[in-house]
């Protein structure tokens, strides 16, 4: 028993299969960036380039270890091992197989929290490397999590209202059962939350404390070797959490279809909205971050407010 | 909201925004600039004093390195200036060539500055599109000129190589699918949001600042002064040719890159009707080797903005006094200006606005703090 929990834990569904679906939906995102770009994106290491993120981790690993004299030293060193291990609990309680590996009623709650928190984390990075170009990014990053938590928070509400339920892995059961995806029927949140998991992820229209040609690279400029192989693990990790959370809260998540098992199902869902996010990315000019923080409160809460009404009214779930 | 004092922000040598080595000192009060000092010289060459060590076509191939972007533009500034100190009038076949290959430089500048103001925005989509298309553009020159770059193609009386008919009805093939995309790529930067949202009202150039500040080439024609050295002093064969000079109102970073995108049309234009009126004729006619004492200044509207060449001549085979003037020094103080009560975020756009070209620049350091 405890053998096979421990199994759960480290490779399935635990950190092997996450570490692998990390570095696979990197390379599909910028397979499929590059594509839209009308470029070929990685092409060589492996067939179609499909091992090129896990050489990327490699060499970063072997790079030399670069500390800046004037850092914050201890934060500096824990915050990277912090960013990434926040998204793996995070996809702990995300139903990937149709049941979590952490599963308890509140987890929406938890993965809220988890999300705040990596966004402080990105703070704290930023300001113990005591660079000016990482200053002004963790502060943007900041300034960014101010405008988009609040309606990511009530787009993950809103499916737990008409669920009756706290839990993800509730709220996709629901799904099931009702055989109806939250995405027809709570557009708007559906909208809200692929938006401010953009703004999450920082990425184009949103990449502001990273804007290369404003900021070099926002808060990870001073981070180098394996610092920075952890931080890039963690944005990957990121990118599985957040593609994963929306094929689970909004596209009916680990639904069994015929013989084939659900972790493909959700998989398959969560590349879909993998591969939206990419599109997105590739659509649009990044945002000032003034332009940012007014258009997420004056357009992006109203409307997943009245999202919110419109459930309460019985419309939508 | 002002915070009462204010942080110095460096920007440069070294800077991602910036392709060239330059520095900006900026005062930042808050996110707004209050005070730009620049500090140019990085990549001061000694250019001039070059030009003064060697034979008239030996400068040929120095005057076409002066800047790597342009290099076509300073090429046929160089000839035009010598071939007014001879003075030495070359065929009208060698004319259309040499007006041919610059607007061809035209469309490839334009469409690399173009892609760098959408990479600036963070539109990185439009920057690869663009740098595709800009490839087929270098691809054609090589092939009339055999260089990608450094087109060596201008010569003292002359062009090197002839245009053939296959050339030609390969140009006009090009020009075709490129005009289309162009439309298309300018449909797409007037009706995208989020690149509007970034460029509008962003680096404001008001006319009167425009020509108190010496703005040149397409920041002086986003502020809408219809100024343009083809049209205005006509030099090769632009007395011939019908365009239409470019201008747009915004005086912002945004009628910056309009006026780039519909110039780049019109260079098209020019050179379909300059393929269609290619002259029969020589190539070159040969240049004498000494040139006696005389002076001469030759102007180009190179794709950043007027370029002024000055030469004068002391009856050897070298030039006594070389001078070029590159537009990006033009464009400087306009900058400098427009930077003032920008936003941080805002900086490389504005900077990147004027389509800057340091190092064709730098020429001089001045090392006398009082002048």
């Amino acid at each position: 028993m405890v053998l096979y929990e421990i199994f759960g834990v480290f490779v399935y569904p635990g950190i092997a299969l996450l570490f692998g679906l990390a570095f696979l939906y990197e390379w599909i995102d910028r397979k499929f960036f590059a594509r839209v770009q009308n470029r070929m994106g990685p092409l060589y290491t492996g067939p179609s380039g499909i091992l090129q993120p896990v050489a990327d981790f490699l060499k970063l690993l072997s790079k030399e270890d670069i500390v800046p004299a004037s850092c914050e030293k201890p934060i500096f060193s824990v915050i990277p091992i912090v960013y990434a291990t926040l998204p793996l609990i995070a996809l702990f309680v995300i139903p990937i197989t149709g049941s979590a590996l952490i599963a308890f009623e509140g987890d929406v709650i938890f993965l809220m929290f988890i999300s705040a928190f990596i966004t402080l984390s990105v703070f704290l990075a930023g300001w113990s490397s005591a660079g000016s170009f990482s200053r002004i990014g963790s502060i943007r990053s900041a300034l960014q999590m101010l405008s988009y938590e609040i309606p990511f928070g009530l787009a993950l509400i809103g499916p737990a209202i008409s669920a009756h339920s706290l839990s993800l892995t509730k709220i996709a059961q629901w799904q099931v059962a009702n055989s109806s995806w939250f995405m027809w029927l709570q557009p708007i949140g559906f909208a809200v939350v692929l938006i401010s998991l953009l703004a999450e992820l920082e990425l184009v229209p949103f990449d502001i404390p990273e804007a290369e040609t404003e900021i070099v690279a926002g808060w990870l400029t001073e981070y180098g070797g394996r610092r920075l192989a952890l931080f890039r693990l963690g944005k990957d990790l990121e990118l599985v959490m957040a593609s994963t959370l929306v094929a689970s809260l909004y596209l009916g998540g680990a639904q069994p279809l015929f013989f084939i098992p659900p972790v493909v199902i959700l998989i398959v869902k969560s590349i879909v909205v993998l591969m939206l996010i990419s599109f997105v990315r590739a659509l649009f000019a990044r945002f000032r971050i003034d332009q940012m923080t007014s258009g997420m409160w004056t357009y992006l809460l109203p409307l997943m407010i009245v999202q919110i009404l419109l459930v309460q009214f019985g419309i939508g779930g | 909201m002002s915070y009462g004092t204010t942080i110095k922000v460096p920007f440069g040598p070294q800077h991602p925004a910036l392709k060239e080595p330059e520095y900006f000192l900026f005062e930042v009060d808050g996110d707004i600039v209050v005070k730009v000092t620049p500090r140019i010289g990085y990549v001061h060459r000694g250019v001039e004093k070059a030009f003064e060590q060697e034979t008239y076509l030996h400068n040929l191939y120095l005057a076409e390195r002066i800047c790597g972007i342009c290099s076509h533009a300073h090429s046929t500034c160089y000839t035009q200036t010598i071939e007014g100190l001879i003075p030495l009038e070359i065929p009208p076949r060698a004319v259309y060539i040499r007006l041919i290959m610059a607007e061809l430089e035209r469309l490839h500048s334009h469409s690399l500055w173009v892609g760098i103001a959408a990479h600036e925005a963070g539109f990185d989509t439009l920057f690869m599109y663009l740098w595709r298309d800009r490839e087929m553009i270098m691809d054609l020159m090589e092939e009339i000129s055999g260089n990608r770059v450094t087109h060596a193609i201008n010569t003292i009386g002359g062009v090197r190589r002839d245009i053939t008919s296959e050339q030609a009805t390969k140009i006009k093939k090009f020009l075709e699918k490129f005009e289309s995309n162009v439309k298309e790529y300018t449909k797409v930067l007037e009706s995208e949001q989020t690149f509007i949202k970034r460029t509008k009202d962003v680096g404001v150039l008001k006319p009167r600042d425009a020509i108190v500040l010496c703005a040149v080439g397409p920041t002086l024609r986003a502020s809408g002064i219809k100024s343009d050295v083809r049209a205005d002093d006509p030099y090769l064969a632009y007395g011939e040719i019908p365009f239409n000079v470019i201008t747009h109102d915004g005086c912002d970073v945004y009628a910056r890159t309009i006026v780039r995108c519909e110039e780049m049309i019109e260079s098209a234009n020019i050179i379909r009707y300059a393929l269609d009126h290619l002259p029969e004729g020589k190539i070159k006619v040969p240049p004498p080797r000494t040139i006696a004492p005389n002076e001469s200044v030759g102007r180009v509207e190179a794709p950043r903005g007027e370029l002024i060449h000055y030469a004068r001549s002391n009856g050897t085979n070298k030039p006594e006094r070389y001078k070029v003037r590159a537009p990006t020094l033009g464009n400087l103080a306009s900058v400098c200006q427009t930077l003032i009560g920008a936003h941080v975020a805002d900086i490389p756009l504005i900077l990147a606005g004027i389509d800057p070209c340091f190092s064709c620049m730098d020429r001089v350091i001045i090392t006398k703090k009082s002048v």
